[in-house]
């Protein structure tokens, strides 16, 4: 016997999609949606009593046995592999800059933390500057990343010296021109990025720009002022127009004359001068306070609510206040970059300044003189920022200087650890292969291993940080703390 | 879980209120897939930073937030 299937029947038929459409899709900050606590919760409060009182017992129990306990000293968890090494991830460049020689002025990472944004120009000419430069980002997710062609290029018709992206809206990116300018890009948009501008009006900076800021506004959820910093001494606060234009919503303006003094501080020749600031730090803690470092050397102590007005000469739409509030002891030289602490919660905020005398201080807000004065090398401080991580850690940018009597011009980032060493850097990286100062970095707040230095060779190295830069120890709140109140009178 | 009375301030409290009930939920089961005799009388997680005690019950749920000492 033999037996057979039935003749199967098949049939074939092809399937294509015939249209498609590219979109883009991103995720939106999420709003905090903070649920309140249902007011009226029926609470039966003699269960409840009766349930404090059973667990009471057995709670202080477990309290006590564990203040006393040493059952856990020095046991630690390794959750993620243990990084040892700091290695340079990226090194990223835009060639037509080289060749102009322009130099990295700045760098900031987007909202993301997966875009890096560098502003090209130039920090070591004294003169009027008309040439063109550029604002170059990079995306440092995308596949193909091609460190030598950024995916955006803006042509800016003058230097750019700073640059800020916005800290919610991944696409908006603000920058301060050498002739005192400010202009906000979209990076979203391909046709013409500029989206805002100040122009050259009546209420603009005559002086270059070297650090813009976005605010959050209080009135307003999800719209932000901007804040810019020149060193013809005045702080401008920017609102958003509808046709495009910066408007100045309010502003301040240091003289000389009114900065408080010290009696613990020497006199100086104060003059009627405009006092140029070159970088400002806002406090985490209070939105009110701020820091700003000048050319003078020092450090002051602001507050935005300050009422008096400034003794400025020329005319502005939006009187000017009179913002110092306290003035710290100076540095050997101009001071090019503040820092606040991210992490020290009480009145006492610590904060970092560093000059060209090399030095790093580290302030408190209660007193002039530095709780520490760091000699981190001979040579100038362009930048410092704490890390957002670590509360004991900060990196340091360097660059030119004289070591020896020659002048060097080799630059590194110093990454300080008060955790190994209270004197001198845990670690100093190498920027540049030949010999160029480093004028810029900044942490990245959402990937936290990574630290973007710009330097004067017109590269940007995005650096991986090891582990023990980057995962907070179990005590550095209170080291920090302890740090902030040894040295305290 | 709704949270009653509270030393912290309220997201936090939220937060750990929702995820604490799951947890102890979790760690009740366990307990008792191994031994159905047997039932979570307490729990304790030691982190990097501090150590969280919850004491479980049937309507009521303690939580204790401690920084101990090193």
């Amino acid at each position: 016997k033999s037996c057979q299937t039935v003749k199967i029947s098949t049939v074939e038929t092809a399937a294509q999609s015939h249209t498609s459409r590219d979109a883009g899709v991103q995720t939106d900050q999420s709003k905090d949606a903070v649920q309140d606590f249902q007011p009226e919760v029926q609470v039966d409060y003699a269960s409840l009593l009766a349930f404090l009182q059973r667990v009471e017992d057995a709670v202080i129990k477990e309290l006590n046995k564990n203040w006393k306990s040493r059952a856990f000293d020095g046991f630690e968890v390794n959750w993620t592999d243990q990084n040892e090494t700091v290695l340079c991830l990226h090194t990223l460049s835009y060639p037509e800059a080289q060749d102009q020689n322009l130099q990295v002025t700045s760098v900031s990472w987007n909202a993301t933390g997966s875009v890096v944004a560098c502003s090209y120009g130039r920090l070591d000419d004294g003169d009027w500057s008309t040439e063109k430069s550029y604002v170059c980002t990079w995306n440092l997710d995308r596949r193909g990343l091609n460190p030598q062609r950024p995916d955006l290029v803006v042509d800016v018709p003058s230097s750019v010296m700073c640059v800020a992206f916005h800290p919610s809206q991944p696409s908006l990116i603000a920058g301060g021109l050498f002739s005192g300018e400010l202009v906000v890009w979209d990076t979203g948009r391909t046709e013409d990025p500029v989206i805002w501008r100040t122009g050259m009006t009546d209420d603009t900076h005559t002086d270059p720009v070297y650090q813009v800021n976005w605010l959050p506004d209080a009135k307003r959820r999800n719209h932000s002022r901007l804040l810019s910093v020149s060193t013809d001494g005045k702080i401008l606060v920017w609102k958003e127009e509808r046709d495009g234009r910066l408007a100045l919503a309010e502003g301040f303006a240091i003289v000389a004359q009114q900065i408080p003094r010290s009696a613990q501080l020497k006199k100086f020749a104060w003059g009627e001068a405009a006092v140029g600031a070159t970088s400002l730090s806002f406090s985490h803690f209070d939105p009110r306070v701020f820091v700003v470092g000048v050319e003078g050397g020092y450090s002051l102590k602001c507050s935005t609510a300050a009422e008096t007005l400034a003794l400025h000469r020329t005319g502005s739409s939006v009187p000017l206040r009179a913002p110092a509030e306290l003035a710290f002891s100076p540095h050997g030289g101009p001071v090019y970059s503040v820092s606040c602490s991210p992490f020290h919660r009480q009145v006492l905020n610590l904060f970092l300044s560093c000059g060209t005398d090399g030095q790093v201080h580290v302030h408190s807000m209660l007193q002039p003189q530095p709780l520490l004065s760091l000699q981190l090398s001979k040579k100038y401080l362009f930048c410092v920022r704490w890390s957002p991580v670590r509360p004991l850690v900060f990196a340091a940018a360097s660059g030119e200087g004289n070591c020896n009597k020659r002048l060097c011009l080799i630059g590194d980032v110093h990454l300080f650890d008060f955790e190994k060493s209270s004197r001198k850097p845990a670690l100093s990286l190498k920027q540049a292969a030949g010999e160029r100062p480093v004028y810029c970095l900044e942490f990245n707040t959402k990937q936290t291993r990574l630290l973007a230095a710009g330097d004067a060779a017109g590269t940007v190295r995005v650096w991986q940080l090891s582990s023990d830069f980057t995962e907070q120890g179990p005590r550095e709140m209170n080291r920090l703390e302890q740090l902030a109140s040894e040295i305290t009178d | 879980g709704i949270p009653i009375r509270t030393t912290l301030d309220n997201s936090t409290t939220v937060q750990y209120a929702g995820l604490l009930h799951q947890l102890t939920m979790k760690a009740r089961s366990t307990v008792r897939d191994v031994d159905p005799q047997n039932d979570l009388t307490f729990l304790r997680i030691r982190s990097k930073k501090h150590e969280i005690m919850v004491a479980p019950d049937k309507e009521y749920l303690l939580i204790v937030i401690q920084n101990p000492c090193e």
